[in-house]
């Protein structure tokens, strides 16, 4: 117990000052634990007693919070900085041209849009297939900044908004770990949360995503809920069912607090950890919460409708029967019988919820816990589900990443805690004058000088334990060297992983300076400028968003992905020869053809590397004319050169990708039409388009867009004809022949007579 | 002979316009030297015309004339007065009608009047844009652009004129086709016609040329020009442009391949232009509404800065683009300022690509806010709309916006237009003050806030826990001050043992006793206080002060011993032995103290 002053006496010293004494007012760190569901006392600490080592606490808090979202906020700007202001990606480009839409038509007119320019002809209605708690809210703040007259564009908002949202989130995180553990853990949490890489992945500055904002959402729903449970106020609870609403407003991932919550009452239920507090707060965050949550046209009735929110009205119920069972224990003494039976009822609906739902958990696991209480249950719940879908989907591994921010923080905390105050003590030898001294410098910080006794007594006691002064000093120096590492690694992953904008490729010579390929903004910008307004773009899904966003013109897919059939159409037309995909292309109106072409500077995400999933997803739908099989060489290979499949080498995406690449030699060591990307001279280089005709190519060939002519208005001939007998088989009809009668050499007379003869019929 | 035609040109002049003023002046365009530019996509037309006056009475003024057919494409008309000197003046045109006439005619104010008999020679420059017409209106990428262009051989006048040459100078060689009348030389790139003698006031023959030309045929079909001043020494200026390539329109498709492997394909087309910038420009940006167009390149010059604009892809014919471009000036090269007076000297419309068309210009100047008696001194007719407010950073009232437009413009319309203002230089803290402002009221409410209980509930447990926590705190500093004393002391005491200052060791002892009663009577009121509050804390805390009477007695244990040690009433080895247990029994109530108080 005495071994925890001296750290205490450090960590005012260091910057890292534990949240002990915030809760315990100043006093002692061992305390918090215990009287940490005391949230009245944890408050008053702060408000009441304004004493020097409280305020000093609040302004270092303060500090590292601050500290911590402005970290966060710069090492998102690589992207930025490397390049410029620019959404990324795919999905960011229709949030922002949706964002671009609510603030140029208003709310309302958002809610409703009606988007005729994607997924041509069917439309999309956006308004209702959309979260739009991510649009909202940069609307909201450029709204907002522009009513205070500060012109900021909605492209720099949309920017901004997840480097700016990392920094609520790292606040929010330290709340929570707070909340769990101690202000120490918390501000190591949040420093921890703003350059985890997991979060950085899906944060960016550009990055105009909706985990951007549902991270912070979750995080704080999060807290508000432990903060409910701790005190079985209402209040908390309406604030917890305000953050859930945002939450699902902007995420799908909504469901991962509708199911863990949930679970988190049930487990207390079954530890015996029923308290009214949890009923107070279950029953006001279902309730509310579920009201709340179908306000969001996405989200409509499925909270009562569908199985992945069953389990939250299953507790609830449940909760329910428990609270009536306990209520009944008070007034009904001694009727055994009925609290039997009605016990055997909700012992066997926990049974079934158990086994049905949950049927991965043990129930052992939670008292691996020392010193659980209520709030601890549920952040291993949260650890070990999060666990759960990061193993299920890779891309939620973003859920995974808070909780192991709290939780390394948690250890991290409490490791200091044991071998920090021996630093301390290594560098100033336990003589009475130092200590004075210390005492004298600290004057009026009468709590150091507390801590400064107890370190007297206890060095004996920490003496005993073997733990020497020099393994203490190598445990701390080795957690530094840890910290220092993880944000050096931290920074080298955003630096390198994270931080393009992929829209704009970059590539580096020799002497190190750098190549801005713009491929992708040059084709899209032809086509805003140079084709119809309503033309229709056909591309594979992947670019219907980027189409949409920078293009502004009518796509058939996009990443929208809701309409296979729609997608394996598309995917036929390219993957079928140019005669039938002509005939796909005029009955989908389409004007324009886009696809991505790596051949010549060696980009290896273009189309022909994703060709084999347009072939399966056009098998798929249509396994009569499209097999994959016929796509590959005898032996099974996917080969673009002489010794590819027919097919391959016919098919509309190969001669549009190709066309004309026959031709162009890229150096004096390769054929012409070597394919950089896959290494391999091209097995038709002798491309000729009927129906197609060449609309643009951008500078390094990566998009090239075809135009789709019109029917001519007659069709032309093959070949061209023989020279002279096909005079004689000349079809001549009735009425020519008559005129032309004259000019008939041969057979005249046959002729004649033949048509006489039909004529008399 | 001379008497003659001027009669014969008075006739004329009467049948054509019975009551027009010309026919009153005797002018007459003794020799007219033209030159029709066709080297670009505008046709530059200019005339050297020596003008004579033969009438009687000297002139004040006189009038030029374009034809019908050129006229709405007239982007620019001046003249000028050739005099022996080097300088020459530039004159003052006015719009004028002459009825009967189609065409659009000016009238020229000579800067000194024109004696009868006497002789001048004026310099008229005209600009067309948009009459050189492609033909083929269509073509493909591998075919070079023909234009034609359609004319007049003579030169447009209201008086007769004696003797006159037209030289056309073409963009190429290459030439399908042109009108010969006079049969007209050719060499190269210049076809002259003429001299035509004695021609008639308003004759027009048609001069029709069908030619080669592969200049870029760029147009701005909109241009909004926006100049932002700011009294904080920064001006900045920033151009919206839509750009169209008004050529013959491509047909067919566009081969990325032979553009890039075939010199000579797409020659017609646009790849990049320069735009010149002021010297003192920086923070230049191009970019448009998907973000920086990376493809151009800044050279920073002595006289000016010069951009190469690329835009994102070439330009053919029929094709067009959008961009913005932008930059910051110094205010101090283009502000000047007299007491409260302002003016601004800058450039209406500045250069965007040599032989620039403009086909409307929208020009914003965004004065401080504040500014007033705003009056504008532009350089040539431009068409004033009503003024805006614009706000930006920390703008309550908004800035005044004066919006100007006008139609076809051309590089001679590059100049300067000065606005004047006033402006109260104690505006200037407005914005400061502001932010000043906001933050105080931003501090004061958290102050407020901290301080002021919001609670809409009385918790008296919790009041009465927050004050015995208080209460308890001080008794924890207490007790360890008290311990801290007793440290002291073992100190002391050790000093003593080297020493033997007994002086040394009272006096500490005094100071021990003076102390630890002062602060074992603090703990004992404090312990009253809890007792008040009624909490059970006041028991422990007196269990504190059993102890630490115990440990006292300790301390004053082992004082004594080392008294004792130094007389050399004890042995070394007896004194160590009890010293130990002294010790040992310390830590121990030390250690008891230190659970209670952890208990607290």
């Amino acid at each position: 117990m005495a071994e925890h002053h001296p750290v205490s006496d450090n960590k005012h010293k260091s910057s890292l000052n534990s949240g002990a004494s915030y809760s315990g007012n100043g006093r002692s760190s061992t305390a918090v634990a215990e009287r940490g569901s005391s949230a009245g006392a944890g408050g008053g600490g702060l408000s009441g007693g304004l004493s020097q080592p409280a305020g000093w606490q609040s302004l270092l808090s303060f500090t590292i919070l601050f500290l911590a979202w402005l970290a966060g906020f710069s090492s998102r700007l690589f992207a930025v900085i490397r390049f410029e202001s620019i959404i990324h990606e795919f999905d960011p480009w229709f949030n922002y041209r949706s964002t671009h839409h609510l603030t140029t038509n208003g709310f309302y007119e958002f809610l409703n849009w009606f988007d005729e320019r994607a997924w041509y002809p069917l439309g999309r209605i956006v308004g209702g297939t959309v979260y739009p708690g991510l649009m909202v809210t940069a609307g909201l703040i450029h709204y907002v900044l522009n009513l205070l007259h500060i012109t900021v564009h909605i492209r720099d908002v949309c920017v901004f908004l997840a480097p700016v949202f990392s920094g609520l989130t790292s606040i929010s995180t330290f709340l929570l770990t707070r909340e769990l553990w101690n202000q120490g853990a918390g501000l190591l949490a949040a420093c921890f949360i703003a350059i985890v890489p997991g979060y950085i992945s899906r944060s960016v500055a550009g990055s105009f995503d909706n985990e951007g904002i549902a991270i912070f959402a979750l995080q704080f729903t999060y807290y508000l809920w432990v903060k409910s449970v701790k005190t079985g106020s209402v209040f908390w609870a309406i604030g917890c069912c305000l953050s859930y609403f945002y939450m699902v407003s902007a995420w799908g991932g909504y469901v991962f607090i509708i199911n863990l919550i949930p679970l988190h009452v049930f487990v207390l239920l079954l530890m015996q950890r029923f308290s009214k507090r949890v009923y107070i707060a279950y029953s006001t965050f279902y309730i509310i919460g579920l009201v709340l949550s179908m306000q969001i046209p996405f989200v409509g009735f499925q909270p009562i409708r569908t199985s992945e929110h069953m389990a939250a009205a299953g507790v609830f119920v449940l909760l329910q029967v428990y609270a009536f069972l306990q209520y009944l224990k008070d007034r009904l003494t001694r009727q055994e019988f009925q609290t039997l039976f009605f016990l055997g009822v909700s012992l066997a609906a926990g049974v079934v919820f158990l086994s049905v739902i949950y049927l991965t958990y043990t129930a052992g696991l939670w008292f691996c816990i020392k010193n659980i209480n209520d709030e601890r249950v549920f952040v291993a719940l949260y650890a070990i589900s999060a666990v759960y879908f990061a193993g299920v989907m890779v891309r939620l591994m973003l859920t995974l990443t808070p909780v192991v921010c709290m939780l390394s923080a948690v250890a991290f905390s409490s490791v200091f805690e044991h071998y920090l105050g021996d630093d301390m003590k290594r560098q100033s030898p336990p003589t009475e004058d130092s200590s004075d001294e210390d005492d004298r410098k600290n004057a009026g910080n009468l709590y150091d000088k507390a801590g400064k006794v107890r370190k007297h007594v206890s060095e004996q006691e920490k003496a005993e334990e073997g733990l020497g002064p020099n393994i203490k000093s190598i445990v701390t120096m080795l957690m530094l060297m840890l910290l220092m590492m993880f944000a050096v690694h931290c920074t080298w992953v955003t630096s390198n992983a994270y931080s393009s904008p992929s829209v704009v490729l970059a590539s580096y010579n020799h002497d190190g300076s750098r190549n801005i390929l713009d491929d992708f903004r040059e084709a899209y910008y032809w086509l805003r400028q140079n084709t119809d307004e309503h033309a229709r773009v056909m591309s594979w899904w992947d670019y219907g968003y980027q189409i949409a966003g920078m293009a502004n013109r009518t796509t058939l897919v996009d990443n929208n992905t809701w309409n296979n059939s729609h997608i394996a159409l598309v995917g036929k037309a390219m993957s079928s020869n140019e005669t039938a995909a002509y005939e796909i292309m005029r009955s989908l109106d389409v004007d324009y053809v886009l696809i991505i072409f790596g051949g010549v500077i060696g980009y290896s995400g273009d189309d022909i590397n994703k060709f084999l999933w347009m072939v399966r997803i056009a098998e798929g739908e249509h396994p009569r004319d499209i097999r994959e099989s016929d796509y590959f060489t005898p032996q099974g290979e996917f080969r673009v050169d002489k010794a590819g499949s027919p097919t391959l080498l016919n098919c509309l995406m190969y001669k549009m990708s190709y066309y004309r690449f026959g031709e162009m030699q890229l150096d004096f060591r390769t054929p012409p039409g070597f394919d950089r990307t896959r290494n391999a001279e091209i097995g038709n280089k002798d491309i000729k388009l009927k129906h197609l005709e060449e609309a643009f190519t951008s500078e390094h060939w990566l998009v090239r867009i075809y135009k789709v002519k019109k029917l001519e208005n007659r069709d032309r001939v093959e070949h061209k004809q023989q020279g002279t007998d096909t005079t004689k088989q000349k079809y001549t009809s009735k009425k020519t022949a008559k005129r032309k009668r004259g000019y008939i050499k041969n057979k005249l007379s046959l002729k004649k007579g033949k048509k006489l003869a039909k004529k008399s019929l | 002979m001379t008497r003659r035609w001027t009669l014969f040109a008075a006739c004329l002049l009467l049948l054509a316009a019975v009551s027009s003023e010309v026919s009153a002046n005797g002018l007459v365009n003794e020799d007219v030297k033209r030159t029709v530019d066709l080297g670009t996509h505008l046709a530059k037309i200019t005339a050297e015309i020596v003008l004579s006056n033969q009438g009687h009475s000297s002139v004040h003024s006189f009038v030029l004339a374009v034809e019908a057919d050129l006229a709405p494409h007239l982007a620019y008309i001046g003249a000028s007065v050739k005099g022996d000197e080097e300088e020459d003046g530039t004159l003052e045109l006015e719009q004028t009608t002459i009825q009967g006439q189609s065409g659009e005619f000016y009238k020229v104010h000579l800067p000194s009047s024109l004696a009868a008999g006497a002789q001048l020679k004026a310099k008229v420059e005209m600009t067309f844009s948009h009459v050189l017409k492609p033909f083929p209106t269509h073509i493909t990428q591998a075919e070079r652009q023909l234009v034609v262009f359609q004319g007049n051989h003579y030169l447009y006048s209201p008086y007769p004129t004696r003797s006159q040459t037209t030289r056309v100078r073409l963009a190429s060689k290459t030439v399908e086709s042109y009108t010969k009348l006079g049969n007209p030389s050719k060499t190269d790139e210049i076809i002259e016609y003429g001299p035509f003698r004695d021609v008639a006031p308003f004759s027009e023959d048609t001069m029709k040329i069908h030619y080669e030309n592969n200049t870029p045929f760029l147009t701005i079909s909109s241009i909004t020009r926006t100049i932002e001043v700011s009294h904080w020494g920064n001006i900045a200026v920033e151009e919206t442009i839509d750009l169209r390539h008004t050529g013959a329109i491509l047909k067919g498709p566009f081969s990325r391949y032979d553009y890039q492997r075939q010199s000579d394909s797409g020659i017609s087309s646009v790849k990049s232009f320069k735009t010149i910038l002021p010297a003192s420009a920086q923070d230049v940006y191009y970019r448009d509404e998907i973000g920086n167009i990376s493809t151009s390149h800044l050279q920073v010059l002595d006289d000016s800065v010069e951009v190469e604009v690329r835009p994102r892809f070439p330009l053919f014919g029929g094709w067009k683009t959008h961009y913005i471009i932008g930059y910051n000036l110094p205010s101090y090269e283009y502000l000047y300022t007299l007491g409260d007076q302002y003016a601004l000297k800058m450039r209406l419309v500045d250069h965007v690509y040599d032989d620039q068309v403009i086909d409307s210009l929208t020009v914003k100047i965004i004065l401080p806010e504040g500014a007033r008696n705003i009056n504008v001194e532009t350089p040539y007719k431009i068409t004033r709309m009503p003024n805006q407010l614009h706000y930006t950073y920390l703008d309550t009232f908004g800035r005044p916006v004066l919006v100007a437009t006008k139609n076809n413009l051309v590089e001679q319309h590059i100049q300067d237009v000065v606005v004047h203002y006033n402006f109260n230089k104690i505006l200037m803290l407005q914005e400061p003050l502001l932010v000043v402002g906001a933050f105080y009221i931003l501090f004061f409410t958290v102050i407020i806030y901290v301080r002021l209980d919001f609670a809409i509930t009385k918790d008296p447990a919790a009041e009465v826990r927050m004050k015995v926590a208080s209460i308890t705190e001080q008794v924890l500093t207490l007790v360890n001050k008290r311990l801290g004393l007793y440290r002291h002391m073992d100190e002391v005491v050790n000093r003593y043992k080297q020493s033997r200052d007994t002086g040394a060791l009272n006096s500490g002892r005094k100071t021990l006793e003076a102390d630890h009663r002062a602060l074992t009577n603090e703990i004992s009121s404090l312990q009253a206080r809890l007792k008040a509050e009624g909490s059970d804390l006041a028991d422990k805390v007196g269990e504190v002060q059993k102890l630490d009477v115990q440990v006292k007695d300790l301390v004053c244990r082992s004082c004594q011993e080392a008294e004792r040690l130094v007389a050399g009433k004890v042995k070394k080895e007896a004194y160590i032995e009890s010293e130990k247990t002294l010790t040992s029994k310390r830590q121990e109530f030390v250690s008891r103290i230190d659970s209670l108080l952890d208990a607290l």
